[in-house]
C-alpha cells in the first residue's frame, strides 16, 4: 500500500539522518539569529529604493576622493571602500545621500563565524560538506514523504488544512506543526542542497563578468555623473556593488553589479559599455542564498529560526511515536488455537490497539483463554468462540494498514465452527467516512454463514468514554463477561440511577408493552437506551425506547425466565422501578434527514413509534416492520393507523412471519428495493432495529441493492449515517 | 653575466636612491587585483615584498582575515611564523572567482628600481596553491603597467595614490 511506503520512507530517512539532522537543525536556529543580530546595527540607510546613484555618487565623490568600491550589504547597509585623504585604507557604512558615516564595520562575530562553519561542513572540509549535502537532499525527501503522509491523511491536497481533531497526543502535534511547517523545512532543505552542491562544485553558476572591447570605447563631451542616464535609472535597492573606475583613463569604467546583471558604465560619457545578464544558475544560487541564510529579511530569518526547532520537535516527536507504536505490541499468553476469544485489531496509530489491549488483559484476569492480534493475521481459530473486531479507517474510508488484507482473508478462511463476531469501531465523526472500514467489517462477517452477530457494530467518536461505555455494557451483558474492575466511569454511572413511575402495563401474546415516566425531569429521546437492574446488582439489561406524548415506552419480548423480561412483566400501573437512559445519538430521529425509511422486527418497533410521533415536519416516512402473527402486532395498529391520519406516517408495511404467507420483514424490503435505493441517494435515512439475524438478512439485502443500484459500498452509506442500525 | 648584471643594478641604485632618500621614505599605491573566473572558496592572497636574494622582506598586504587558513599560503606562512609582524592594519577580504579588489600597498621608495620584487601569492582551500601566482620587478615601469598573473589572478594593476 502507498501509504505504508510513505510512512516507512519518512521513518527510514528519518532514522538514517536524524544525527546530522539534530546538528544542522541546532546550529541551523542559532545561525538564523545572525541577521537579526546583523541588521539591529544602526548602519541603515533607509529607504533605498529613494535613493539613485546620480543622486548619490557625486555626493559620495566629493567627500570620499579615493572611493574604489560601494556594495550594498543584506539590501540595507551601504558599505563604501577606498582611501581617505591621508592615502589610508576607508571601510565605513554611510549615509548614500549625505555621505555621513554611520560606522565601521567590525570583524565578523566569531561565534557565528564557528557555527556556520561547522553547520557547512562539521570541520571536515570536504567531507563533512558531503554529509551536510546528503543530510539536506534526506531532508528534502522526509520533507516531502511528510507532505504525502499529511495529504494522505487529510484525504486529499484540498482540505490540507481542513481541521484535525485534537487528541492531545504527539502524533497530533506532529501533525499539526507538520503541515504548517513542512512547506519552510523543503524551502531550507533544496536551498540547502542547492547551495552545497554549489559548493562542491557539483552545479557551477558560472559568473561571467562583463567583458568591455577595448576598441569600442568612445570618448565623447564630458558629462557630469549626476547626469548619467543610467544612474538615474538605478536605485540603491538593486545595486550589489558599484565598483569605481581605477583611474581616469577612459579604458576604466564603472562596474555595476545589480539583482540580474552586471554592466559597465564609460566614466565620461556614461554610455553603457557592456552588458551581461546572469544565467539561471547564478540567480537560483542567489535566491538558495536568501532563502536559506534570512539575510534579507528579518521576518524571514525568524521563521527560518522556527522551523530549525520545530526539526528538533518533529525529531523527537517521531520517534516517540514510534516507539509507542512498537511497544504497544502486547504480548500472548496463549496459543491461537486453544483460545476462545480472538481479539482482532485494525490500528494505524495504537490508540485502538490500546483499548483492545486493556480488553485483552481483562479476559486474561477473568481467566478467560484470549488472543489478541491484527487483522491482517486473521486465521482459523479451532477454538474459537467469539470474535472481537476493534478497527479504525484510515483516510478516505480504507483500510488501516495492519488490516488491508483481511477482507480477502475471510473470504479464502472460513471458520469451522459457529462463531459470535462483533464490531467496534473507532473513528472521528470529523470526517465523512466515519467508522467505515468498522461497517465493512460488519458488513462482511454479516454475510459469512459461520458468523453470527454477538451484538450489533459499536463505533466510537473521538474515543468518547460514552460511546465506550455503551459497546462496554451491550457486549459484557451478552458475553457475560463483567466489566466492573475495567474502568472508573462505569461505576459512576451506574449510582446514578433515576426513579420511574409505570403508567400503564399490557400483554398482548408475548409482548409486554409498557409506559412510564420518569420522577425527575429528562431529556431522554427516542432511540435512547433504558438500562435495568433486575436483581440490583452489576447485571444491567438495555432496552430501545420510544417517547410518545412525553412518556417512555417499551415493548418487550417476554423470555420464559427472562432476567429482563421477566422483571418487567412483574410491574403494575404505579409500580416505581429504579433504572437509568443511557444516550444514544447515534439511533436518535435524524433531524437533518428529508426521508426516513424504518425497519423492525417484533419489538424493535418500540423506540420506532416515538419517532413517527416526533416527524413534526411530516417528511416521507416509510415503515417495514415484521412481526410473528397478527396478534403481536395487534397493540401497535391503532397508534400506527392515527399517525397514517396525522401524516406523520407515509406508509406501513407489515409482514408476518408465522401467518400463510410466511413472510419476513426483509421480503418487504426485496420488494422494494428501487425505493430503498431511491431514498439513499436523495440522503435519506434507514434505520434498522430489532433482532440481529434480522439485521444480518436485511444487510445482505441492502448490500446487493447498494452495489447494483447506487454507485456506492453499503459501507459508504453506513459511514455517512444513513443507515442507522440499532439490535440486540 | 648575472654577477655583472647585479653589479650594475646596485650601481644603478645607489645613484638614483641617495638623492630621493631625504625627501620622502615611502610611497602609497592603490593596487587592484582582478581574479579569474575560478569557482569555489574565496582566494586568500598575500602580497610581500621580496629582496633580490629571493628571499621575503616584508608583508605589503593579506587579503583574508581568517588566520586559520594561513597555512594553506605556505611558503609565506613560513617566513610569517619565523618573523612574526602585526599585519592586522594591512588585511583586507578575501576574494572570490570573478572578484576585484583594490588595496593600498606602501612601498619603502628606496626599494624601488633597486632589485626588489613583488609577489603575489594565492591559495584556495581544496584548491591550488601558487607561490608565485604574479612576480613582478618592483620598478617604476611596472608599477604603471598591467601585469598578468598564472593562477587565481588574471591580472594587477597600480596606481600612485
Amino acid at each position: 500500500m502507498m501509504n505504508n511506503f510513505w510512512r516507512y520512507c519518512h521513518l527510514a530517512l528519518a532514522v538514517s539522518s536524524f544525527l546530522f539532522l539534530l546538528l544542522a537543525s541546532t546550529t541551523g536556529a542559532i545561525l538564523s539569529l545572525e541577521p537579526v543580530v546583523e541588521r539591529s546595527k544602526p548602519f541603515s540607510a533607509g529607504n533605498l529604493e529613494e535613493i539613485t546613484l546620480a543622486q548619490s555618487i557625486p555626493v559620495l565623490r566629493d567627500k570620499y576622493p579615493g572611493l574604489t568600491k560601494i556594495s550594498v550589504e543584506n539590501n540595507q547597509f551601504v558599505l563604501i571602500e577606498g582611501t581617505d585623504k591621508n592615502g589610508d585604507d576607508l571601510k565605513a557604512y554611510i549615509d548614500p545621500k549625505t555621505g555621513e558615516i554611520l560606522g565601521k564595520p567590525d570583524a565578523k562575530n566569531e561565534f557565528f563565524q564557528w557555527v556556520t562553519t561547522l553547520h557547512r561542513s562539521l570541520f571536515l572540509h570536504e567531507t563533512g560538506r558531503i554529509f551536510i549535502s546528503v543530510t539536506a537532499f534526506l531532508l528534502i525527501l522526509i520533507s516531502v514523504s511528510g507532505i504525502l503522509l499529511i495529504v494522505k491523511r487529510q484525504r486529499g491536497i484540498k482540505r490540507f488544512f481542513a481541521k484535525i481533531p485534537n487528541d492531545g497526543s504527539k502524533q497530533y502535534y506532529h501533525t499539526v506543526a507538520g503541515r504548517l511547517l513542512l512547506v519552510f523545512i523543503f524551502l531550507i532543505a533544496i536551498s540547502g542542497t542547492y547551495l552545497s552542491l554549489n559548493t562542491l562544485g557539483i552545479i557551477k553558476p558560472f559568473k561571467a563578468g562583463v567583458e568591455v572591447d577595448f576598441d569600442k570605447i568612445k570618448s565623447g563631451a564630458q558629462i557630469n555623473v549626476k547626469d548619467f542616464e543610467i544612474f538615474r535609472s538605478i536605485n540603491y535597492a538593486d545595486v550589489h556593488t558599484i565598483e569605481f573606475p581605477f583611474s581616469e583613463d577612459i579604458e576604466d569604467y564603472f562596474i555595476l553589479t545589480l539583482q540580474d546583471k552586471e554592466i559597465a558604465v564609460n566614466q565620461i560619457t556614461g554610455v553603457v559599455l557592456a552588458e551581461t545578464k546572469y544565467p539561471f544558475s547564478v540567480l537560483v544560487a542567489d535566491l538558495s542564498m536568501k532563502i536559506h541564510t534570512g539575510r534579507a529579511s528579518i521576518l524571514w530569518s525568524i521563521i527560518l529560526g522556527i522551523a530549525s526547532l520545530s526539526i528538533l520537535f518533529f525529531i523527537y516527536s517521531g520517534f516517540a511515536i514510534t516507539l509507542k507504536r512498537i511497544s504497544k505490541r502486547s504480548k500472548n499468553k496463549y496459543a491461537k488455537e486453544e483460545c476462545v476469544y480472538i481479539l482482532l485489531t485494525g490500528s494505524e496509530n495504537g490508540s485502538t490497539l490500546r483499548y483492545a489491549s486493556s480488553v485483552h488483559s481483562l479476559l486474561l484476569k477473568q481467566g478467560k483463554k484470549a488472543f489478541l492480534t491484527s487483522l491482517n493475521n486473521y486465521s482459523v481459530y479451532p477454538k474459537a468462540e467469539q470474535i472481537i473486531v476493534f478497527t479504525s479507517t484510515y483516510g478516505d474510508g480504507e483500510a488501516p494498514t495492519n488490516a488491508n488484507k483481511f477482507m480477502s482473508l475471510v473470504n479464502t478462511t472460513p471458520q469451522t465452527q459457529q462463531v459470535n463476531f462483533s464490531v467496534l469501531g473507532f473513528g472521528s465523526k470529523a470526517y465523512p467516512d466515519f467508522c467505515k472500514f468498522a461497517f465493512d467489517v460488519h458488513n462482511l462477517l454479516s454475510a459469512q454463514n459461520w458468523a453470527k452477530p454477538l451484538i450489533d457494530i459499536h463505533t466510537v467518536d473521538e474515543r468518547s468514554p460514552a460511546d465506550l461505555l455503551l459497546w462496554q455494557e451491550s457486549w459484557s451483558q451478552k458475553a457475560n463477561i463483567s466489566f466492573a474492575e475495567f474502568s472508573d466511569f462505569e461505576k459512576e454511572n451506574q449510582k446514578s440511577l433515576n426513579a420511574f413511575t409505570v403508567k400503564s402495563h399490557s400483554n398482548s401474546g408475548d409482548t409486554i408493552l409498557i409506559n412510564f415516566k420518569p420522577s425527575i425531569r429528562n431529556k431522554a429521546k427516542s432511540g435512547d437506551l433504558l438500562a435495568i437492574y433486575p436483581a440490583n446488582d452489576h447485571r444491567e439489561r438495555l432496552y430501545s425506547i420510544g417517547i410518545v406524548d412525553k412518556s417512555i415506552q417499551l415493548s418487550v419480548k417476554l423470555h420464559e425466565n427472562g432476567l429482563g423480561s421477566g422483571f418487567l412483566n412483574r410491574l403494575k400501573p404505579a409500580d416505581r422501578f429504579k433504572a437509568r437512559i443511557i444516550k444514544n445519538p447515534h439511533f436518535n430521529f435524524p433531524e437533518k434527514a428529508s426521508k426516513l425509511i424504518l425497519i423492525s422486527n417484533g419489538t424493535g418497533i418500540a423506540p420506532f413509534l416515538g419517532m413517527i410521533d416526533e416527524n413534526k415536519n411530516k417528511i416521507s416516512c416509510h415503515l417495514y416492520c415484521g412481526f410473528q402473527t397478527a396478534s403481536s402486532f395487534e397493540p401497535f395498529k391503532e397508534f400506527l393507523s392515527n399517525k397514517l391520519r396525522e401524516s406523520k406516517l407515509s406508509k406501513l408495511n407489515v409482514a408476518y412471519s408465522r401467518a400463510e404467507s410466511k413472510q419476513y420483514v426483509s421480503h418487504l424490503i426485496a420488494s422494494d428495493s428501487a425505493l430503498i435505493a431511491e431514498n439513499l441517494l436523495n440522503g435519506g435515512v434507514v434505520m434498522i432495529c430489532g433482532s440481529l439475524s434480522m439485521q444480518k438478512d436485511i444487510l445482505v439485502i441492502l448490500d446487493e441493492v447498494c452495489a447494483t443500484q447506487t454507485n456506492n459500498p453499503l459501507s459508504f452509506y453506513q459511514s455517512r449515517n444513513q443507515i442507522l442500525m440499532d439490535c440486540y | 653575466m648575472n654577477n655583472i648584471f647585479k653589479v650594475s643594478l646596485l650601481v644603478l641604485a645607489l645613484a638614483f636612491i641617495k638623492p630621493n632618500h631625504a625627501l620622502a621614505q615611502t610611497a602609497k599605491y592603490k593596487c587592484m587585483i582582478q581574479m579569474t573566473n575560478y569557482m569555489g572558496e574565496g582566494a586568500y592572497i598575500v602580497i610581500s615584498l621580496i629582496n633580490a636574494k629571493g628571499a621575503y622582506e616584508k608583508t605589503l598586504y593579506v587579503l583574508g582575515s581568517d588566520k586559520k587558513w594561513y597555512n594553506s599560503l605556505k611558503e609565506w606562512h613560513k617566513f610569517n611564523a619565523k618573523k612574526p609582524a602585526n599585519i592586522s592594519a594591512i588585511t583586507g577580504a578575501s576574494l572570490t572567482g570573478g572578484d576585484r579588489g583594490v588595496s593600498v600597498i606602501e612601498i619603502d621608495k628606496s626599494k624601488i628600481n633597486t632589485g626588489y620584487k613583488l609577489r603575489f601569492e594565492s591559495a584556495v582551500e581544496d584548491q591550488k596553491y601558487n607561490v608565485k601566482d604574479l612576480e613582478i620587478p618592483l620598478t617604476t615601469e611596472s608599477l604603471s603597467a598591467k601585469s598578468d598573473g598564472t593562477g587565481f589572478i588574471r591580472y594587477v594593476r597600480f596606481s600612485p595614490n
